[in-house]
């Protein structure tokens, strides 16, 4: 039996106009989604002989928005709400190297304070992205214990969010120059006990999920990605992690305030789907000691305005009572026609599912020349097509969950 | 400090009790959970969340701080706010003028709160409440008149205002919001 290499320019059935081709005998044709529960908004066309993936092939797009074109009509900082809508519950993580990539241009560095204020929020935005994937990754492997208590769990997480930005998941949190809300007093005290209640409850995960015999059966040993193939794919985030390759972006270009905290990068070297659980499940662990050391260095330093001196100085004596009073950054509003010099710069963050990339140009317009985003699920898809051929259809939502693909990132 | 990668290894799974030991676990957890549940289900509406004062809910003008200068019209990234132009009287000259209102579409806002943090008089609040309902499109199309005073929140006057808090045993919990403001 021979694997189908795409190419081929012709019609076998005769059909003008589309590429069509016989299927060889003895293969069926199974088309998962884009209706079907548990696909996502993406569809993987899968042909199978008896049991086994011969080929897989995974079809995005069902959710693309032309947001890349999009944000070239826009203001610079009306980008930020639009590059949240790729990942909603990510919102931080997707839209922080944005703004990098802004201040790069501008030539600003933004205070500690707003450096801090944003690794809070990353990474609580990237504990509450993991416990979205383990509950779908959950549900898809028929255990939906994992899928209410992740959901309920994260819970937690949003709740800290909107206290610190006012907004349950679409934070717009991150501003060129800064963040625009400081902590509120009762925040600290709700984010150590948030961060002590999930200390005791990730134990209980473990047991549940991840030490469950059941589980293991269904995770260990499939989809396995080896260290080379990992890396001639290119995935990105956990899913190269589980797999030994031992890079992050927080690690290999340290952004915002992780050169100055303390945390640990898990690597796992088995590279199967179970190993992809567990570098999530260790990842939030880490994420726990980031925000307890944010936090910490927060309640440490005096509040003043996490904003560039730029957007600060000249600000009128209203700005700085609203500060006072309630933590919001009021902005400018020259903000809204912001102009940036001529230049491109690049950026890139560490998001729960890998890393995102973005390559900004400017003309010295208010609006970007050409903004393009390199998101994680778009990389990491390719594992459809090349490491699920050779396992069960069963195993394919394992895999599927693992790698956590989040098509409206992918798609853009 | 910078961040340090550290191999780890996928706890082993040998001996011939090992697959009985986790499957015990397991459902130890789960009976725990089905004696003492975990629950903080909202009984929406006869209750409701208070949200904190910061949260970014209804958007509402002051007419009496706004200087008409469209800055809230401007940094909107989804146009859900524009300005309109009204004849009005001006009270120095006593001529009729012609003066520019921001009014908002709650069809496109996104609630960012871009707005209310460019007005340059805090002519524009937050209220903290979000679940109103409208019967048709044409009503979230604001007129000025609409959008000078708080919209009415239907849910408080019949439901009990309740918070969640952060718990460390339980994680969130539901109290009565007295309780909390008491505290």
């Amino acid at each position: 039996m021979s694997v189908w290499v795409y190419g081929e320019q012709k019609s076998e059935l005769g059909l003008e106009g589309t590429i069509t081709r016989k299927l060889e005998e003895d293969l069926y044709e199974v088309f998962i989604g884009p209706q079907h529960p548990g696909s996502g908004h993406m569809r993987i066309i899968v042909r199978i002989d008896g049991d086994i993936i011969v080929e897989a092939d995974p079809d995005m797009g069902y959710v693309h928005r032309t947001m890349e074109k999009l944000s070239e009509g826009r203001e610079w900082i009306k980008n930020v709400p639009l590059f949240e809508r790729m990942a909603i519950h990510d919102a931080c993580n997707v839209t922080v190297s944005y703004v990098m990539a802004l201040e790069r241009i501008l030539g600003i560095e933004p205070p500690p304070r707003a450096k801090y204020l944003r690794t809070l929020l990353c990474e609580i935005n990237r504990i509450a992205a993991h416990l979205y994937g383990f509950g779908i990754f959950g549900v898809f492997i028929g255990h939906s214990t994992m899928y209410m208590w992740s959901f309920a769990d994260r819970e937690v997480m949003v709740e800290l969010a909107e206290k610190l930005t006012g907004a349950r998941l679409t934070h717009s949190y991150p501003i060129p120059g800064g963040a625009r809300r400081d902590m509120p007093q009762d925040f600290p005290q709700a984010a150590r006990k948030a961060v002590r209640y999930f200390r005791r409850r990730l134990d209980e995960y473990r047991k549940i999920f991840l030490d469950n015999p059941v589980t293991r059966k269904r995770l260990e040993g499939v989809g396995i990605i080896p260290k080379k193939i990992a890396a001639e794919l290119g995935v990105v985030g956990p899913v190269a992690r589980a797999s030994g390759i031992k890079y992050d972006a927080r690690l290999a270009e340290p952004y915002d305030a992780y050169d100055e905290v303390e945390f640990e990068v898990p690597v796992y070297e088995e590279g199967d789907a179970l190993a992809r659980a567990w570098v999530k499940f260790e990842e939030i662990k880490q994420s726990l000691r980031i925000i307890e050391q944010a936090v910490d260095w927060l309640e440490k330093h005096p509040r003043e305005a996490p904003i560039h001196e730029r957007f600060w100085a000249k600000a009128p004596p209203l700005w700085k009572k609203v500060f006072e009073a309630e933590g919001r950054v009021k902005l400018l509003p020259l903000m809204a026609n912001l102009k940036l010099p001529p230049g491109r710069a690049m950026a890139r963050s560490e998001t729960a599912r890998g890393e995102i990339v973005y390559y900004v140009e400017s003309d010295g317009k208010t609006t970007p020349y050409r903004v393009r985003i390199v998101s994680p699920s778009a990389r990491n898809a390719i594992v459809f097509k090349y490491i699920a051929p050779g396992y069960k259809v069963m195993d394919l939502p394992t895999i599927y969950g693992s790698i956590d693909y989040f098509p409206p990132e992918a798609d853009r | 400090m910078p961040a340090k990668p550290v191999v780890k290894r996928l706890p082993a799974r040998r001996g011939l009790f090992a697959g009985f030991k986790g499957n015990v676990d397991a459902i130890t957890i789960g009976l725990k959970y089905l004696v003492d549940p975990k629950r903080f289900t909202l009984i929406y509406p006869n209750e409701y969340i208070k949200l904190d004062p910061g949260y970014r809910g209804f958007i509402v003008l002051d007419p009496k701080k706004c200087i008409h200068c469209s800055s809230c019209a401007r940094i909107c990234p989804a146009a859900a706010m524009r300005m309109i132009k009204r004849m009005e009287e001006d009270p120095k000259t006593g001529k009729p003028k012609m003066k520019l209102w921001p009014v908002i579409n709650y069809q496109r806002c996104i609630f960012c709160g871009y707005c209310v943090d460019v007005c340059p008089t805090e002519a524009l609040y937050t209220v903290p409440y979000h679940d109103i309902v409208y019967e048709n499109m044409a009503e979230m199309d604001w007129s000025l008149e609409t959008f000078v005073k708080p919209p009415e929140h239907p849910t408080a006057k019949e439901g009990i205002p309740v918070k969640y808090i952060v718990d460390e045993e339980k994680g969130l919990v539901k109290v009565r919001a007295e309780e909390v403001e008491e505290k």
